[in-house]
């Protein structure tokens, strides 16, 4: 039996800055169950435009980490719905972005939403779940 | 009719269905205010640790809870009638506690300025009736006050503006993505590079003043066309969304900056949850601050009384929430302290604080459940009005049960 040697090998990390922005369907999906499917279907997932997709080889639907000092998780990659020129991902506000923020407001009491840097590489763990998000687990 | 109470626009054109005490339809919603009308699949149950009790003592063990508290502190009641708002007021000067809202790392800035009258403001109906040259700035509405463009600002007929959208204005969008809000803006998106809005705003008040407007890497005609734009415009509107407050968070004044260079310009921020300048009204008129007080002998304000700062700095050991979901909306790396101090919960639905709550206290839905007034995000007060009987206690009967159990 040959040794599957991809297991071992890292998948390439790249270098990613993020910004989050809100959604209605979202929100919609939040008012209604802030614990069910479609709440993290539209949270759990980084948009990328075409050109960072293609540069860091990822396609629409792959998995992947993305994390930082502050936290990680795994989220679904999706392409941006607009042509985007590139260099800033995109997240929807949630639990999820939240995971990656830092709690340092530079005592102004607001964090960093809006400017989230962190590594990114393909993975082939599930996608986050809310229960993981949740503080004691 | 109803007034939805799913963003601070507060429509007032809602129609519902009512079948067997539930809500089956509603008419005239976007799908926010839907999703906030027919409610959560998930209600909260009042429990007192993991043991379900009736809400009574869960009011009688909140008030011991907050009476025994070292350092309290109240947050949230953006989601609450001013009437509540009030209570929480009063309540937090009674137990000497900080009080803040979700605005302390949200719109506050913005707000303050509005209050302060640093910032020229209008009303929307002004909007709708005169607006010619209309800014979304870093704010997509299309998605965060989903009416906005099609009631007051940009698609509907007003006195002034019997042309619409067609021929009597012009609608802007300035931001880091090419949002919903930005496609509508045809030919008048700009897309500015993230944290660029400083320097976008100083590069507009060279234009204005007629200096060549120096911004790297951007199209300089560009920005003189804007300038042209706003220079001609007679009712002008800059909606400050969340993208320019985060931005220009450290230098909001540059913002009223600009405002003076621009005469027949007004800013309104855009406010997400829908009495958030309720709250900031309500705290205001009491102490002089829209949010981030510790009440004593005087009510003090400082930014280390924001919710972010005293759970990372883990400096309150109770923690009353109403209507509001830190740990779902603030960053994991601070919410964590929750899990170390006894937090009260009020809210109607299960939320992922309430999961962590050591008492929960279920809530009727302010504008469905229970009436009040609130407070439109342009400063118009509005009147909410119940359409379902639930047996639910509304947030203002709580607060004041709980006060009167301190
Ligand atoms: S725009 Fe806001 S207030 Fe109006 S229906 Fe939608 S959520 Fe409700």
């Amino acid at each position: 039996m040959g040794i599957d040697v991809g297991k071992f090998l890292k998948n390439p990390e790249y270098d990613i800055r993020i910004t989050t922005y809100r959604d209605v369907f979202q929100v919609a999906a939040l008012e209604c169950d802030r614990w069910g499917d479609e709440f993290r279907k539209y949270s759990a997932a980084v948009f990328m435009s075409k050109i960072d997709m293609a540069k860091m080889g990822f396609k629409k639907g792959d998995r992947v980490k993305v994390s930082n000092t502050n936290g990680s998780i795994v989220v679904e990659v999706r392409e941006t719905k607009r042509d985007e020129p590139g260099g800033i991902a995109f997240m929807v506000n949630s639990p999820w972005s939240n995971a990656l923020v830092s709690g340092d407001t530079g005592g102004r009491g607001i964090p960093e939403f809006k400017d989230i840097r962190a590594k990114v590489s393909l993975s082939k763990d599930e996608v986050t779940g809310m229960e993981k998000l949740v503080v004691g687990n | 009719m109803v007034t939805c109470t799913g963003c601070a626009l507060l429509c007032d054109d809602i129609e519902v269905i009512v079948e067997a005490g539930r809500i089956k339809e509603t008419k005239n919603t976007c799908l926010r205010g839907a999703g906030r009308i027919k409610g959560c699949v998930n209600r909260l149950v009042p429990s007192i640790g993991e043991q379900r009790v009736d809400v009574g003592n869960c009011i009688e063990k909140a008030a011991e809870i907050l009476k025994n508290a070292e350092s309290p502190m109240l947050f949230g009641f953006d989601n609450s009638t001013s009437g509540a708002q009030v209570k929480a007021v009063q309540l937090a000067n009674k137990l000497d506690a900080i009080i803040d809202d979700t605005s302390s790392f949200c719109q506050g800035i913005m707000v303050e300025k509005v209050l302060r009258q640093e910032f020229r403001t209008c009303s929307l109906d002004d909007i709708r009736n005169k607006a010619d040259v209309i800014i979304y700035w870093g704010s997509d509405a299309q998605d965060s006050q989903p009416r906005h463009l099609s009631r007051f600002s940009y698609f509907p007929r007003g006195e002034e503006r019997q042309r619409g959208y067609e021929e009597d204005r012009t609608a802007i969008a300035i931001d880091v993505r090419e949002s919903n809000t930005a496609k509508i803006c045809k030919g008048h998106f700009y897309r500015i590079p993230l944290k660029g809005d400083r320097r976008f705003i100083l590069a507009l008040m060279d234009a204005l003043s007629g200096r060549v407007p120096k911004f790297d890497g951007y199209d300089v005609q560009k920005i003189l066309e804007l300038s042209g734009i706003l220079k001609k415009a007679k009712f002008g509107a800059i909606f400050a969304g969340i993208g320019l407050t985060y931005s220009i968070k450290d230098d909001a004044g540059i913002l009223a900056d600009l405002g003076r260079m621009l005469p027949n310009f007004h800013i309104m921020p855009m406010i997400g949850h829908y009495n958030m300048r309720g709250f900031n009204e309500n705290l205001f008129r009491e102490t002089g601050f829209v949010n981030s007080v510790k009440f004593g002998s005087e009510p003090v304000h400082d930014n280390r009384y924001s919710i972010a700062e005293t759970l990372r700095e883990k400096s309150i050991d109770v923690l009353l929430v109403a209507g509001s979901d830190p740990l779902l909306s603030l960053p994991r790396s601070i919410a964590k302290s929750l899990a170390g101090m006894q937090v009260v919960c009020i809210d109607p639905c299960v939320t992922l604080t309430s999961k962590i709550s050591a008492v929960n206290i279920p809530a009727a839905v302010s504008g469905v459940e229970c009436g009040g007034t609130a407070v439109r995000m342009d400063g118009k007060k509005v009147e909410l009005s119940a359409c379902v009987e639930s047996g639910f206690l509304g947030d203002e009967e709580i607060l004041g049960r709980i006060m009167e159990a301190v």
